[in-house]
This record gives C-alpha cells, sequence and structure tokens, in this order.
C-alpha cells in the first residue's frame, strides 16, 4: 500500500458543497444588483436616491451577504484554482495568506460602504 | 487507399530527444490503428516499440493518443479517423520508457491507494446476493479495463501530477457503491484528499477518451455527492 498520494483528513465535502450553495446565490443577487443599479434608471442611481435606499436594513442586509458571499466565493474559487498546480508547500501557503488578507481588506471596505449610510 | 503515419520514436537508453518517423501503408478502411502498427513493426521497422496483448479492447494494454486523441488502438479502424495523415504518440503525462510505451507505474501506485478490492470483513455463509438496483449502480464502472486513457487525459492530472486521476477515482466509486462491500467509508477516505476528488473539475477528457464509453465524470460527481452526504 502505497501512502504517497494521501493528504489532509480534514474533508473537503464543505468547502465543495458551500462553492456550489454560494455559486447559486450570487446568480440571483448579482442579477439583482445588476437590474437595481444598471438596468432601471427608475430606480435611482444617485446619492440622494441610494441614501434613501440604504436606510432599509433589509438593503444593508442584502449587500453586507452580497459582500461575505462574492468575496467566499471568488478567493475560494481563486484558492481552488492555485490548488491545482504541484507547488511547494511555502508558494501555497504565502498565496494562501495573501487572498485571506485580500479578503479580510475587501470585506472591510465593503462593510465601511455599506455601514456609512 | 495510402495512408502515411507518423509516429513518436524515442529511446530513453540512446536519444537525447524525441523524433517523429513517418511511414506510408497501403490499408484498407476496415484496418485497425493496431494492424498498421503491426505490419509497420514487421515489415519495415521491427525497432518500434508499442503494448499489446490481446487486441480486442479487453486487456487495455494499447492506449496511444491518435492525432490527439487518446484512444486503444485495437478498437480504432482506419476509416474512423478520416485522414491521410496520423499521428501517433504515446498518452501524454506519464513518462516515456520507449517510443509509444510509457511507466504506469504512477497510474498504479494511484489506483491502490483507493483500496481497489471488495472489504469483506465477515465471511459470508454463501454467496454476497445484489438486487438488480444494487447492480445497475455499478454497471457502468465495472467496465472499466484500467488503459489509463482517461487518467493522462486529465488536465487536472498534468498541472497537478500528484492528482489521483479518474480511473483510481473511478474505482473507488466501483467499490464504495458496491452494496456487497462492507467498509464504503475505507474507499472514500482514501480519495477526501486535497490530490484526491476534489480536483476533478468536470472537464469531461476521461469521458471522451474513454475507450469502454463509461461516463467517469459523472461516477466522480457521484462520489462528491456521497461525500457532502457522509459530512453533513
Amino acid at each position: 500500500m502505497s501512502y504517497k498520494h494521501l493528504g489532509s483528513r480534514n474533508s473537503g465535502a464543505p468547502g465543495w458543497l458551500f462553492q456550489r450553495i454560494t455559486g447559486i446565490v450570487l446568480i440571483v443577487a448579482m442579477v439583482g444588483h445588476y437590474i437595481l443599479m444598471h438596468y432601471t434608471p427608475s430606480s435611482g442611481h444617485e446619492f440622494a436616491s441610494t441614501f434613501e435606499r440604504m436606510q432599509n436594513p433589509l438593503w444593508k442586509i442584502f449587500y453586507l451577504t452580497f459582500v461575505v458571499i462574492g468575496l467566499y466565493h471568488g478567493l475560494n474559487g481563486i484558492w481552488g484554482i492555485v490548488r491545482d498546480f504541484k507547488m511547494k508547500r511555502w508558494i501555497s501557503v504565502t498565496i494562501l495568506g495573501v487572498l485571506i488578507i485580500a479578503g479580510i481588506s475587501f470585506a472591510t471596505l465593503g462593510f465601511m460602504n455599506v455601514l456609512v449610510f | 487507399m495510402q495512408v502515411k503515419f507518423s509516429i513518436f520514436r524515442y529511446d530513453a537508453s540512446k536519444d537525447e530527444k524525441p523524433y517523429r518517423q513517418e511511414f506510408s501503408l497501403e490499408v484498407e478502411p476496415t484496418d485497425r490503428i493496431l494492424d498498421c502498427l503491426d505490419r509497420i513493426k514487421w515489415d519495415y521497422d521491427g525497432s518500434l516499440t508499442y503494448r499489446r496483448s490481446c487486441s480486442h479492447g479487453i486487456c487495455g494494454s494499447d492506449a496511444i493518443n491518435i492525432n490527439g486523441k487518446n484512444m486503444l488502438a485495437c478498437q480504432v479502424l482506419i476509416q474512423d479517423i478520416k485522414k491521410k495523415l496520423i499521428r501517433i504518440d504515446p498518452i501524454p503525462g506519464m513518462p516515456v520508457i520507449k517510443d509509444l510505451v510509457v511507466d504506469m507505474t504512477d497510474f498504479f501506485e494511484k489506483y491502490e491507494v483507493v483500496k481497489p478490492y471488495l472489504i469483506a470483513k465477515n465471511p459470508p455463509a454463501k454467496e454476497r446476493l445484489q438486487s438488480q438496483a444494487e447492480r445497475a449502480l455499478i454497471d457502468e464502472a465495472v467496465n472499466c479495463i484500467l488503459c489509463g486513457a482517461c487518467t493522462s487525459s486529465c488536465p487536472s492530472m498534468w498541472g497537478n501530477p500528484n492528482y489521483l486521476g479518474p480511473a483510481a477515482l473511478l474505482k473507488a466509486y466501483r467499490f464504495a457503491f458496491d452494496s456487497r462491500d462492507e467498509a464504503p467509508a475505507e474507499h472514500l477516505e482514501a480519495i477526501d484528499t486535497n490530490d484526491g476528488v476534489w480536483r476533478c473539475h468536470t472537464i469531461f477528457n476521461c469521458v471522451e477518451a474513454c475507450p469502454k464509453e463509461i461516463n467517469l465524470t459523472w461516477h466522480i460527481s457521484q462520489l462528491k455527492k456521497k461525500m457532502v452526504e457522509r459530512e453533513f
């Protein structure tokens, strides 16, 4: 019995499942966001109407969820691509670190933009 | 009809790098590629090296790359190729030993990892019976002849040589979904790793390459679903 190819005992199942669930949520959220912001001028794109809309906590929850799910899906996707390649451990750990820092930074930026209203 | 063969040649013991050699043959449309290779070896160049055994699509030893696609030389006819120039290469992603013969040691090591055998801890009093529905689950998976055409056609394997590959994963399915197997978890745990089932991105090259027409990607997706069921 060769154990050469046996790796981590942690299951990849949750990551695989959440990637699919967040993908489905993003399709709905992205289409909704695009219709609202790019195809329906009547919904109001200027600061005043955006400010008014964002007073509704449901819109805030929608955009906070959108930011978190979008970042998780996108960065986990990049991490999945990275793991498709055989590389030295320090390189993959560095890439993982960069992805985590990018995720935290963009999430902070997103939260600041939503919660400022 | 006249057909030209451009064949990959390389002898690791004496050649610095590979080269191509061309042969023109008068062939019948119903000749198999293996028949043509045999004629080249027997009548033109005895040093041409390739694997063959049963010559009838069962032993899985003559998987080669024909005009860019992995196939069994004994299963493909000249008329299937529809070209006057036929390029023949060893299957990709594996080290070449000589000409069309590749080193499949790594392929079989990965195969071994998934415990490719029925795990039965309690000896049965009589034969192990299966319902038709239980057997139907593994109807396709049992047809694998381990030719390696699928694994060698997989871009995920080219990018990460540690990836177990579709053939090993199919074998894991074959036993994990066999109602007679008493430890499906052992097969599943062996593939639930960084280089296991999660590296499959449903590219479908393996499905296209499989000479036994097994839908490997479907079987791998069933393994992923099984993993999720196990976790939640």
